[in-house]
Order: C-alpha cells, then sequence, then structure tokens
C-alpha cells in the first residue's frame, strides 16, 4: 500500500514523462479557465462584498447569446459585440433593479438575490434559446481546431489549438485586467472600493457606477470563459455546473484576491488532475475530481482561514 | 369594473370547464427534463412523446374515445423534484413515467402502495424485467442489460473478446452504474478485461482525466453508458485523444444527433446501440405533421424531427398507448384505471403487423409483455454515426435474456428481501 502511495507514482510519471506533460497540459487548461470563472466572482466580491451565485449561469448566458446571434445570420465578430453588449445591459439592470435596491441589506440578501439573477437567466436563457446542445462558432471566430503533436522524450503529447488559445486569450485577458485595475482610475476605484467602502464613497467614487463596471467585466469573462469552454464540448445548461469548480478556487485563493485566482486556479487545475490520474484512478476508483479541490481547499483553510492570498481576518472585540 | 367582473366570471368558468376535461380523459404525467443540464438530451424526447399524444387526440379523438390528458411536471432531472412530481401527480395518475433511473429507484416502492404502473422505457432498473416482484414497474421494450448484452455481442461479432480489454465509460450516477453487474460477469465469461471509468456529474464536460486515464489503459473498446451533456464531452475527448471512433459504442442514450453534430465528421464510425429509429416517411410521421405541427401545436422543428431521439419521443408514448388500448379492449371501458393499464401494459403484442398498424414501420423492433416479462426485451440495432445523421449498420440483434436470467432474478429478489415487505405477484405464472 505504500508503496502505491509514495513510490510507485513517481515511477509512472518518470517512466512516462510525455505523459506526464501531457496531464500537466490538461490542468494547465482547465486550472485556467476555473481561474477565469473565479476571477469573475473576486472581481464583484471584492467592490461589492456579493458573493455572486450567478456567475456559472453568466457563463452559459454569454456563450448562448453569442451562438443564438449567429444562428439569426449575424457574423461572428458583430456577434461578439451585440454579446458585450447584452452583457453590459445585463450589467445596468442588475445594478438598477436588483443592487441599487439593496444596498445596505445583510451580506446573506445581497447573496440570496444572486441566486434570484440566475433563476431569471435560466428562465430567461430557455426561453429565447432553448436548452439544446449547441455548436459553439469556433471556426467562425478563427479559433483554429486542429491538434499539435508534439514527441518529447519519444512519447507523444496532443495540444488542442482550441486549448492553446484559449490559455493564451485567457492569460491576456487576465494581464489586461490586472493593468486595468492597477494602472487605470477606474480599476483603481474599484480596489479602493473594495479596500474600504466607506473611504472609497467619501471620496467621491461612485458605487452604482462601480458596480455596473464590474458585473461588466464579470460578463466579459463570462463570454470568454463561455467560449472556451463551448468550443470542448458545445453550449448547453450544463456549462453552469463548470462554476461551481470555481469554488474551491476561491477557498484556496481568497475571495478577494485576484492572485489568489489565478493561483488558485492553476493549482486546482493541476493537482487535481495529477492525483486523479496517478493516486485516484489506480488507488480510488478515479472520479477525484469532484471532490480532491474542496478537500485540499479545506486542509488550506485549516491553517489560512483567509485562504492563501486573503487578507488576514482581525477581529476586534 | 364590470368588464373585469365578466372577464374574471369568463375565466372562472373556463377554468371549471378545462378541469371537466380533464377529469374526463386518461392522465399520463410526464416526469420530464426541459430544464438542467439533461435538457439537450430531454427535449427532443419530451417532444416526441407530447406530439404523438396530441396527434392520437387530434386525429383519433384519443385512444378508444377517451382523451388523453398528457401534462408533464419539470424535475430538471433531479431525484428530489422528480419524487415531488410523482406525489404532485398521483392522486388522478394511470401511470407514471419517471424519466430517470434516480427517479425510478425512489418511486418503486412508493408504486406498490400507490397501485399505479411506473413506466420507464429504456431505462430504470434492469431486474424490473421481472413482473412477478416488480409488479407495477415495466422497462418496455428493452431494459440496460439487454443493451449491454447486444454491445457486447455486437464487438464479439468483430472477434473473441478474450484477452481484450473493454473501458466502460459512465455517468457516476444510478444511470451509468445500472449495467455494471451485467458488465461484470459477461467479462468473467467472455474473458474480456473490463476498467470501469466513472464520470462526476461536474466533469461531464471536461473529461481529460477520463480520457488520459483511457489513453494509458490502451483499451480495444470504450463502451459509453453516457446521459446528457456527459456525452458530448465524451465524444470532443476521443476525437481529441485520437481514439478510433469505430471502436467507441454507446448505450441508446448516448445516440443523439445534437452530441454528434458537435464533433460531425470526426464522429464518423460511432456507434450507439437502438430499439428506435427515425423513419421520415412512417405514416406516423405524416400524421404529426398534419395533426399536430401544422396546426401549431408542437415544440419541435424539422431538424429535431428527423433524429433519433424525437422519434423515441414517439415510440414512448406509442407503448403507453398501445398498453391504454389492449387494456381498453380486454375491460371494455374507456376510462381505464392504473390497475388496468397494469394488465394492459403486461400484455402488449407489438407484432410487425401491429407497428404497421400504428404507423410505425421500421421505427421499433417487435416485442411481446408478459406478467413476468415487464421489458419485452425487443433487441434492437446498432446504429453508427455517418458524420451528418445515425444509420444502421446492423441486422435486429436480440440480447441472449437466457444468459442473465438468473441475475435478473437474483437481483430482483435481493431488492425484494432488502426492501421486505415487499408484495410479490403470486399470481403470475409466467
Amino acid at each position: 500500500m505504500l508503496n502505491d502511495i509514495f513510490v510507485a507514482p513517481f515511477v509512472d510519471m518518470f517512466a512516462a514523462p510525455d505523459f506526464l506533460m501531457q496531464v500537466l497540459w490538461e490542468g494547465l487548461v482547465s486550472g485556467i479557465l476555473y481561474a477565469l470563472i473565479a476571477l469573475g466572482f473576486v472581481l464583484i466580491y471584492r467592490s461589492s462584498r456579493i458573493f455572486n451565485f450567478a456567475q456559472g449561469i453568466m457563463v452559459v448566458f454569454a456563450a448562448l447569446t453569442l451562438v443564438g446571434l449567429h444562428a439569426m445570420g449575424v457574423p461572428a465578430w458583430i456577434c461578439i459585440l451585440l454579446t458585450l453588449g447584452v452583457m453590459f445591459v445585463l450589467a445596468v439592470v442588475v445594478e438598477r433593479v436588483v443592487l441599487r435596491p439593496l444596498v445596505g441589506q445583510p451580506d446573506i440578501i445581497l447573496f440570496m438575490a444572486t441566486i434570484g439573477i440566475t433563476l431569471f437567466l435560466i428562465g430567461l436563457g430557455e426561453i429565447i434559446f432553448g436548452g439544446e446542445n449547441k455548436v459553439m462558432i469556433t471556426a467562425e471566430l478563427g479559433i483554429p481546431t486542429g491538434s499539435v503533436l508534439l514527441e518529447p522524450f519519444g512519447g507523444l503529447l496532443i495540444l488542442e489549438q482550441k486549448d492553446i488559445t484559449a490559455v493564451i486569450v485567457a492569460a491576456l485577458l487576465v494581464v489586461g485586467l490586472l493593468i486595468f485595475l492597477n494602472k487605470t482610475r477606474m480599476g483603481r476605484a474599484i480596489r479602493a472600493l473594495g479596500d474600504d467602502h466607506q473611504a472609497a464613497l467619501s471620496v467621491g467614487i461612485s458605487l452604482q457606477t462601480i458596480w455596473v463596471l464590474v458585473w461588466f467585466i464579470a460578463g466579459i469573462i463570462a463570454l470568454v470563459t463561455g467560449i472556451a469552454w463551448g468550443a470542448r464540448a458545445g453550449v448547453s445548461f450544463a456549462l453552469e455546473v463548470i462554476a461551481y469548480k470555481a469554488l474551491p478556487v476561491l477557498m484556496l485563493g481568497g475571495l478577494e484576491s485576484i492572485t489568489g485566482a489565478i493561483v488558485g486556479g492553476l493549482m486546482i487545475g493541476m493537482l487535481e488532475k495529477l492525483f486523479e490520474i496517478y493516486w485516484g484512478q489506480p488507488l480510488l476508483g478515479g472520479n477525484t475530481e469532484t471532490w480532491f479541490a474542496f478537500v485540499l481547499a479545506l486542509i488550506v483553510l485549516l491553517f489560512r482561514p483567509q485562504g492563501l492570498f486573503g487578507e488576514r481576518i482581525i477581529e476586534r472585540v | 369594473m364590470k368588464r373585469f367582473t365578466r372577464l374574471a366570471a369568463a375565466a372562472v368558468i373556463a377554468s371549471l370547464g378545462a378541469g371537466t376535461a380533464i377529469a374526463e380523459g386518461l392522465y399520463t404525467p410526464n416526469l420530464s427534463y426541459r430544464t438542467g443540464p439533461f435538457a439537450a438530451t430531454g427535449i427532443p424526447l419530451m417532444n416526441g412523446q407530447a406530439d404523438y399524444m396530441a396527434m392520437l387526440n387530434a386525429r383519433d379523438g384519443g385512444i378508444g374515445g377517451a382523451m388523453i390528458d398528457f401534462e408533464e411536471c419539470e424535475t430538471g432531472y433531479s431525484t428530489e423534484k422528480g419524487v415531488e412530481c410523482y406525489e404532485k401527480t398521483k392522486g388522478k395518475a394511470i401511470v407514471t413515467q419517471p424519466w430517470s433511473t434516480g427517479i425510478t429507484l425512489q418511486v418503486l416502492p412508493k408504486t406498490n402502495v400507490d397501485e399505479i404502473p411506473i413506466l420507464a422505457p429504456g431505462y430504470g432498473f434492469s431486474p424490473m424485467a421481472d413482473g412477478k416482484v416488480f409488479q407495477w414497474a415495466f422497462n418496455i421494450p428493452a431494459g440496460y442489460w439487454d443493451a449491454a448484452d447486444m454491445i457486447v455481442q455486437y464487438i464479439e461479432g468483430q472477434g473473441s473478446l478474450d484477452g481484450k480489454k473493454i473501458v466502460f465509460l459512465h455517468l457516476d450516477h444510478p444511470f451509468g452504474k445500472e449495467p455494471l453487474p451485467l458488465m461484470e460477469s459477461l467479462a468473467e465469461q467472455k474473458g474480456f478485461e473490463l476498467v470501469p471509468v466513472p464520470v462526476g456529474l461536474k466533469e461531464m464536460q471536461n473529461q481529460s482525466a477520463q480520457w488520459l486515464q483511457i489513453r494509458r489503459e490502451r483499451p480495444d473498446y470504450v463502451v459509453m453508458w453516457g446521459w446528457g451533456a456527459m456525452n458530448a464531452g465524451a465524444i470532443t475527448e476521443a476525437v481529441k485523444t485520437k481514439f478510433p471512433m469505430e471502436n467507441m459504442l454507446g448505450v441508446w442514450w448516448a445516440g443523439h444527433d445534437a452530441d454528434l453534430k458537435i464533433v460531425g465528421e470526426d464522429g464518423k464510425g460511432y456507434k450507439s446501440i437502438s430499439w428506435s429509429f427515425p423513419n421520415a416517411d412512417a405514416p406516423v410521421m405524416a400524421d404529426i405533421k398534419k395533426h399536430v405541427v401544422d396546426a401549431g401545436n408542437s415544440q419541435s422543428n424539422e431538424e429535431e424531427m428527423s433524429g433519433v431521439f424525437y422519434s423515441r419521443g414517439i415510440i414512448i408514448s406509442a407503448i403507453l398507448g398501445e398498453g391504454i388500448a389492449t387494456a381498453q379492449k380486454h375491460f371494455d371501458t374507456a376510462e381505464i384505471d392504473p390497475g388496468q393499464l397494469r394488465w394492459g401494459l403486461e400484455n402488449i403484442n407489438m407484432t410487425e403487423e401491429r407497428i404497421s398498424e400504428l404507423g410505425l414501420d421500421g421505427m421499433v423492433p417487435p416485442f411481446s409483455t408478459s406478467c413476468s416479462n415487464h421489458t419485452g426485451h425487443s433487441g434492437g440495432w446498432m446504429l453508427e454515426w455517418d458524420g451528418e445523421k445515425f444509420v444502421k449498420v446492423s441486422d435486429l440483434l436480440t440480447a441472449n435474456v437466457d444468459n442473465y436470467a438468473e441475475l435478473i432474478a437474483s437481483s430482483a429478489s435481493e431488492y425484494a428481501d432488502a426492501n421486505a415487505p415487499w408484495p410479490v405477484n403470486e399470481d403470475c405464472e409466467g
């Protein structure tokens, strides 16, 4: 048994390094997509202390809008612009209709409101687009669909071009987001609101504008995530489930940390794949990905309740 | 105000009228799932079911003079919601159609008490075939063990299975685990190595870990017990990992046109066993078009109607319709009760002639049921994706039921013992 846990997996890794590279690559792709979803949560939480339960359905809604518009004959790139427009309108509506009337209410009320948004978007999406699985317009968007075959160490490494594209686009999005948050006036306003609500308001930062902005950014992230996941296995309401994978990422990285979302996403993506392939499947019958990330996050929480990158919680009594 | 009062009175009268009409019909609720992660596969099935019943109502005035009150109760494929739907509809229902193995297992003991037949065509608990033990449950026209046996038979037709390796890729859910006992038994009998690979509900669209395992295992075949988003996820990963598609075979719920359209040409060669097949030229399709589609009462569309799942929905309603008609004839009454429907479902004799009379030519194989045989074991065809649609690539395959009759009997008896006191139909001789 000890051999199976401590020796055999590492022997397997060294015996087939190409396969190990494939596992790490698949983990990286999953991880970066988890990180994207987690980023959407973090941005909204930082600026408004709202845990946005609707982030998952926003991914579905954005992808469905894109595919649905294209089905109506709209050119692919115009569809992107129109979908961004729809996500902006959604951000405005959420701020006006849901968030503004609830300013000052306890966090749990705001959280429940996002559950309401989720249910509304599910219904609206189903009425407009139907529940059928749809094909992502990968080729129309110019996303390459072939695969790159490499032969490291005399073995085989398969890199899907759409996965490579997803990784590059996600990385660019993250870099762009970091630049926006750190170098622009609006970005600094979002961070200020996250650091100290009252102080930010007292220097004239508009709560309403920032809320619309962060929900819109979360909408952009949702669209990119929807395209990347949709290109893998189609666009359907099942995509919403993937958002739950971001929860352990948030626990691990911290609800308020953008770096935490990125590092947490990558860590979970890669570690859960490594664990599943080298320990889960041989020793536990597989399907450990459903719980591994949560257990990992719980272990981290035992030692750092605020997550790896969250701010230290100081309670004055 | 006067106008409002009149409108309100009209609404009340209309609702009372509607209520009366419903009370006179045969209430056949369907625990549907047009929403949630499995909606993509649920919608065409539900549309096929609903359109067939609507066609019977429009064309024939129902069945045997009784209108069919076909109502959907949305479960989203959630077992909890399914049980709620069952409780909500059981009062006046003559049948319950639970539409998930999880829901079927939950309502199975309840139907003994409520005395309502469960109709689970092609799904549910395989030992339900034993009508003596599961007197209220039917998985007509074929069960999961039939499917597993036919798939293994088909593979064996390509060459001996001795020493071969078969990965059993399945949803980690009661549905996905259902054929495991038979697959294990077949592996032992035929000498192949069985490698079960589960897919969690949250991993349906991201099966890279499962397919890395498949790559490592280097199996000769992959048998897929997939449903909903899992199918598209598995097929895209199979294409990605360059697994030979002709060696990948799925259960009938893993043979949905829309899932394969995602990979298109790359999915060529993928196979799925099926007890139903679309036939655009079948008279029933013309009748549905005339009485339902052209009347603007269908939720379907031309593309969906040409698919495997829509036509399966039609067959499912036709099976129920045949059970109703058989009972009406035997008991000489249009307004049958659940007990009479049970008799009807136990005495279906779907011959080629009857299939043709119903306008279902080429859409379902012949089968018959009895009080001890609640499945019918119709057999099925192996379908193959040709890049655009599914085509038949085999003659009718029939399951070697004798080979696992003992397993059915022992599993049924085990279930009854575990749920004692479990009523058994002692009058049933076979």
